[in-house]
């Protein structure tokens, strides 16, 4: 008795499991699934891509966020991939890549627009530009440049600076004079060398994009190392792009998915190359899409505003996603340590 | 219970039972697993060789476990006199207390941690009174180091405390007090000779509990830190989501989960103690 209860009672939970299977593996390519990073990002996809294709084709794309190189790595480790479409950051593009989660985007069917060429990876979609800059509170003193914002005695206040090394790093090392175009290979340890002068001026390490502006709202802060659409255009904040890092978002096809979906998919990055929806993207949230016919197509006022424009450009230093594929963890234990001591 | 109720009974919890197994047990096991299995290679130990060679994930452990230490001796230092205080009260009071106590569960944690932000924050209503009253002329520092996370997580973590301990000191007999009194015995030698020692299994038993829970904590530190408090879950995030180097993590996970079980153990045995 005892024994074929318990059988039965297994094998009529069993069906429940295949039906719940079953479910996952009805996917049809009038919809597809993506991961993004979310908040007013994932919002400027769905206002500049999402709704062009859907009026254009009928095909629908499901947002989800938030989008960490972990989750990519569950979904595709578990065989179930629900999502077509993973954001990535540029780095994360190529540990993706090593880790064998993403499959290789088919240009020739994206068939884009004209875009740079750096966004044309073999990995990835790049679709959004997007920087990391020096902010302070309206009033503060204006450093311009990072040897200045690091000089805590002649810009006394406290400092929100983020807590990840391949933020914090290439500023720190920027301070000691390292000009924009030496930083790569970086010389990490002169980097933590000065980050441990101004540790303690450092009020808060961030880890959510929502904190530094906040903090220096609430004035627990004056100076912050923050991403460029958190602040540009608010009063409450002055800001200088010089000596900025500027980034590439890309958009990755989960590994195993199914042909129909990618086909989806790429409509979708067709419609990401298209400079007039790369503009209504940019009305959203002040970052750029990977079209070199943009400028034309935004607000003449605004285009101090954004990542990509001629007189920003020309003062940040581009990411080396490369660089940081190779030592990334390495200099991750060092962070910690670093963290340790504070 | 004969025999033959028992399997029955096995029979209506089996499918809850597989379920557990399946859903929650097994995942587990393949996590804790992952520290030992290398794909293709079979069982290794590399990951706790790392561990042992760059040993600071070890002191973010060690770390960890002060702070916890740290939040837990607030929590009886507050939670004690709180209980035994609750226990002298009018019941009509007393349940006004215990709500008191016990209604911090019903808000979430998060807007429970984000309240602390308005309260001692460099704007927040004590600095404001502080500054006012003139006790100081700078803002006090309460947040975004080890203090801000003690007060958050004994906040938290209080009513895990109380209401064991409170629960212990009901059940002390009014007439034993009365009793050592009538003998002649001052109210501090009551206290200490037969108040506290019967609460003590309680007391050691509430205080092991939020010592556990203390080491799993995720958003006080992250968020009343400010990053500035590494502990073991924040790093463990960072492993998972980030990285992402499961076998680390799971590594790390396993001594954290041993550790964890060690002091439940003995958690275990104080309580049945109490209970007695």
């Amino acid at each position: 008795m005892k024994r074929r209860t318990f059988v039965g009672a297994a094998a009529a939970s069993l069906p429940a499991f295949s039906f719940l299977a079953a479910g996952g593996a009805r996917a049809q390519s009038k919809e597809i699934r993506m991961i993004e990073a979310g908040g007013l990002s994932g919002d400027s996809i769905q206002v500049g891509y999402i709704d062009p294709l859907k009026a254009k084709t009928g095909i629908n794309v499901v947002r989800e966020s938030p989008s960490s190189l972990g989750k990519l790595r569950a979904l595709v480790e578990s065989g179930q991939t629900s999502a077509t479409m993973f954001e990535l950051g540029s780095g994360v593009v190529l540990q993706a890549k090593k880790l064998g989660l993403i499959e290789p985007v088919d240009w020739a069917a994206v068939n884009p627009a004209a875009m740079f060429p750096e966004a044309k990876a073999e990995y990835g979609f790049g679709y959004q530009y997007f920087s990391t800059i020096m902010a302070w509170r309206a009033g503060a003193k204006e450093p311009k440049n990072f040897t200045e914002f690091f000089d805590t005695k002649a810009f006394p206040g406290k400092r929100c600076l983020p807590d990840y090394p391949h933020y914090c790093l290439p500023f720190a090392l920027q301070a000691t004079g390292v000009p924009i175009d030496k930083l790569f290979p970086l010389d990490v340890d002169t980097a933590f060398k000065k980050l441990d002068e101004i540790k303690k001026e450092v009020a808060v390490w961030w880890k959510a994009g929502a904190q530094p502006p906040q903090l220096m709202k609430d004035n627990e802060v004056q100076y912050s190392i923050c991403w460029s659409g958190r602040v540009v255009g608010d009063p409450a904040f002055g800001l200088n792009f010089a000596g900025g890092k500027a980034d590439l978002s890309f958009f990755g096809i989960v590994k195993g998915s199914k042909p129909e979906d990618k086909a989806a998919a790429y409509k979708l990055m067709h419609e990401m190359s298209l400079p007039e929806n790369q503009a209504k993207a940019a009305a959203v949230i002040s970052y750029t899409g990977p079209s070199p016919d943009l400028d034309a197509l935004l607000p003449k006022d605004k285009l101090w505003q954004y990542p990509t424009s001629k007189q920003n450009k020309a003062v940040q230093y581009f990411e080396n996603a490369e660089w940081w594929a190779e030592n990334g963890e390495a200099v991750n234990k060092k962070w910690e340590a670093f963290k340790l001591n504070l | 219970m004969n025999r033959r109720e028992r399997s029955t009974g096995f029979g209506f919890v089996a499918p809850l039972l597989v379920l557990m197994v399946v859903a929650f047990n097994a995942p587990i096991a393949y996590m804790l697993g992952l520290a030992f299995w290398d794909k293709g290679r079979g069982f290794t130990l590399e990951h706790y060789q790392g561990l042992v060679e760059a040993p600071v994930y070890l002191r973010v452990l060690g770390n960890t476990m002060r702070i916890a230490l740290i939040a837990t001796l607030a929590n009886v230092i507050i939670g004690y006199p709180l209980a035994h205080w609750m226990r002298g009260l009018q019941s009509r009071a007393r349940l006004i207390a215990i709500a008191l106590v016990v209604l911090p569960f019903w808000v979430s944690i998060l807007v429970r941690t984000y309240a602390w932000i308005v309260v001692l924050g460099n704007g927040g209503l004590v600095n404001r009174a502080l500054q006012w009253s003139g006790l100081t002329d700078q803002p006090v520092q309460f947040l975004y180091n080890e203090l801000g996370v003690t007060i958050g997580m004994a906040n938290v973590l209080l009513p895990f405390l109380v209401l064991p301990l409170f629960a212990a000191m009901i059940r002390i007999d009014d007439r034993l007090l009365q009793a050592a009194a009538s003998l002649g015995a001052p109210p501090r030698t009551i206290f200490w000779k037969v108040y506290f020692p019967l609460t003590l299994p309680a007391l050691a038993a509430g205080t092991l509990l939020v010592f556990i829970l203390c080491l799993g904590f995720y958003i006080t530190p992250a968020i009343l830190g400010g990053g500035r408090v590494p502990m073991i879950s924040n790093l463990l995030d960072t492993l998972i989501n980030q990285i992402p180097r499961w076998e680390q993590a799971s590594a790390i996970s396993t001594i954290l989960l041993v550790v964890s079980l060690l002091i439940f153990a003995a958690y275990r045995r104080l309580d049945r103690q109490a209970s007695l």
